[in-house]
């Protein structure tokens, strides 16, 4: 095996994009400082917390070969439920909002599995009805959050570069990267997702685990949501809701495919780090903001293209046309 | 997205050697259902105070026009089997922006033509890459979304762009026997749409490509081109919206079509329309888009604020895609 075929392999390509990234931003910066600093790290860390725990709950359901596209209505649901009950105790505005974040996804897995439905179609009712409740809710307005301190507790500086937001975050990745190395359950997701029937027939319990990967993913998303506005000291129904984007794009890049059957919680840690990278990286250098919506979107097309499945047959069509058109 | 279409198949299968009258009795059951749920609807509608008044009609005409076209091209989509496309409130936007920039340069009717062919290549661009490689359309329609927006912020800094004075012909924003233009141009819509659907070839490609993807192929369909047109129409649909809010606003921003994607796969799913591709149509749209914006309109009419619409709008959506499992036998 060649360095290179090492390199662009399933497991190590999220790892090589988010280095090269990495180095494409220093070399433009030029060694001024202003992107290898502890500044900078921090601002990457604080946009990894923001999206790589509804990248990590999408990126399961991808990796079962469904799509859970209620995750944005959830994150913004989240926030607004944790700021209307967490004025006085931050603890139970999380917790209730977490309770109901599991609650929907049990109940949308429920379904999915029972009815044997598109979990798009499903998903797609689940986030509108979510969004529907954030506005009802909030009244259509933006949110104050009242209890300042908790705002300043998250956002606090530990050893200069974390935060409790990217610390909760690393540890859910820790934690699931473990489950997937030691336990049987990360090799029966892949399995659900590659073959389902197959699985069912070698005895892997496909119902409750899709089920509870819905649950997952509503704790995940929901959890972000609260972190999010309690960190931001506000909760608006409408403005948290372009998280589709980065989350899709985190998870495509982390090496999930939307064929289902493959990707790693490390791999989607890499994925959200990349975007958190270039994000902040682009910041930092002075781009302005639309060259990292424009970078973004070319990094998307570029996978979706390269990951497309007649991309080598359309290759190869064109070349024999083109030897033709020479030879004649 | 391959493996899930070939799965469909195998059941449509084993759904066809089961016993027909049971299938027969199910269609019937769903056709009572929801025939049943139109006349509830119609009597709800037709008691509540002040529908009826003509402000209430003309209003509710308009603002359905707009989510409609865009729901139009998002049925052509969903139909081809590639689920559906978060890049089309964004084209809305830019399809405005582009028009009244054209017509500032150009005029009136050049503007018209620049700013439907712009939109309907940008979308039929998508298609061209999810027909030909068969790139994902949700990454696809994400990208573009991302790219549609960077681009635009990078050229029109300020955000709204205006149309100047006297470009825009009065004619345009005025009504045709009473009915708004943009509510003729709906229904127009839906009509082209449905002719292409159910009276050419390319339409019954279209829906052959959408139920399964293989056996179109191997029947010798030119599925690329098939898809590729299929986003074309899409992107042609959703820039009328585009260019009718423009004209509407005599302005143009990127803030017009946000959130529209979600309202226009909800009227798709409410119509009828199945998401996983193959079966659907155009009329079904227009009057789950219909269904929508007059239930919307029934909650404000009632005294319940802005927002319940929004709730409203998700009950329905999630209520008919779980009894459309049901009524299917899936």
């Amino acid at each position: 095996m060649t360095l290179w075929q090492r390199l662009d392999g399933p497991h190590a390509r999220p790892f090589a994009v988010l280095l090269a990234c990495t180095l494409l931003l220093a070399a433009v910066d030029g060694g001024q400082g202003r992107f290898l600093s502890a500044a900078t790290a921090y601002s990457t860390l604080q946009i990894f917390a923001t999206i790589s725990l509804v990248t990590l709950g999408l990126g399961l359901t991808m990796m079962i070969r469904e799509f859970d596209l209620s995750v944005v209505g959830m994150y913004g649901m989240a926030g607004c439920i944790a700021v209307l009950m967490g004025t006085q105790h931050p603890w139970l505005g999380l917790w209730f909002a977490l309770a109901i974040g599991v609650a929907a996804g049990i109940v949308q897995g429920f379904i999915i599995v029972r009815l044997n439905l598109s979990s798009v179609g499903l998903t797609l009712g689940g986030l509108l009805v979510f969004v529907g409740i954030a506005f009802v809710l909030t009244e259509s307005r933006s949110l104050p959050y009242e209890n300042l301190g908790v705002a300043l507790v998250l956002n606090e500086r530990i050893e200069s570069i974390f935060s409790i937001r990217s610390i909760v975050a690393i540890c859910f990745f820790v934690g699931a990267a473990a489950i997937f190395a030691w336990t049987r359950l990360g090799r029966d997701i892949i399995a659900i997702g590659s073959d389902r029937r197959a699985a069912m027939t070698a005895g892997v319990k496909v119902d409750p685990l899709v089920i509870s990967i819905f649950a997952f993913s509503g704790l995940c998303a929901s959890l972000s949501g609260v972190l999010l506005s309690y960190s931001l000291a506000s909760a608006s129904p409408a403005g948290l809701s372009d998280v589709i984007a980065p989350a899709a794009a985190g998870a495509i890049l982390g090496g999930v495919s939307l064929a289902g059957g493959s990707g790693r919680p490390l791999g989607i840690a890499a994925g959200a780090l990349t975007l958190a990278v270039l994000r902040s990286g682009l910041n930092a250098v002075g781009a302005p903001p639309f060259v990292n919506d424009i970078t973004l979107g070319a990094v998307l097309l570029s996978v979706a293209v390269l990951d497309g499945p007649y991309l080598a047959r359309r290759l190869i069509a064109a070349r024999q046309w083109w030897r033709r058109a020479e030879g004649a | 997205m391959t493996e899930r279409l070939s799965g469909r198949a195998d059941s449509t299968i084993a759904a066809a050697a089961g016993p027909l009258r049971a299938r027969f009795q199910q269609a019937q059951l769903s056709f009572w259902a929801q025939s049943l749920g139109m006349v509830i609807l119609l009597v709800v509608v037709l008691a509540t105070p002040g529908f009826l008044a003509r402000p209430s009609i003309l209003s509710l005409l308009t603002t359905v026009s707009f989510i409609g076209c865009v729901a139009i091209g998002m049925t052509l989509i969903t139909i081809s089997g590639n689920i559906m496309s978060f890049a089309l409130g964004a084209t809305v936007g830019v399809t405005a922006m582009v028009f009244i920039l054209a017509c500032n340069l150009l005029g009136f009717g050049a503007g018209l033509l620049v700013g439907l062919l712009f939109g309907s290549l940008l979308t039929g661009l998508q298609g061209l890459l999810i027909g030909w490689v068969r790139a994902n359309p949700i990454i696809v329609s994400i990208a573009a979304l991302a790219l549609i927006y960077g681009v635009t912020q990078a050229f029109a800094e300020k955000g709204t762009i205006y149309a100047e004075l006297g470009t825009v012909p009065a004619a345009a924003k005025g009504k045709v026997a009473g009915i708004p233009i943009e509510f003729i141009v709906f229904v127009l819509a839906a009509l082209i749409a449905q002719f292409i659907l159910s009276a050419t070839r390319f339409g019954r490609n279209l829906l052959m490509v959408g139920s399964s993807f293989r056996a179109a192929e191997a029947v010798g369909v030119s599925t690329w081109r098939t898809v590729t047109g299929a986003y074309v129409w899409a992107g042609f649909f959703t820039s009328l919206a585009g260019v009718m809010l423009a004209i509407r606003y005599d302005s143009a921003n990127m803030d017009y079509g946000v959130a529209y994607d979600y309202d226009a796969i909800a009227a798709v799913l409410v119509g009828g329309t199945a998401i996983g591709g193959g079966h659907g149509s155009a009329l079904r749209t227009f009057v789950g888009a219909m269904v929508i914006a007059v239930v919307q309109v029934m909650l404000l009419l009632r005294g319940l604020r802005q927002e319940w619409q929004y709730l409203a709008a998700g009950l329905i959506v999630l209520t008919v895609i779980i009894l459309q499992a049901r009524g299917s036998g899936r």
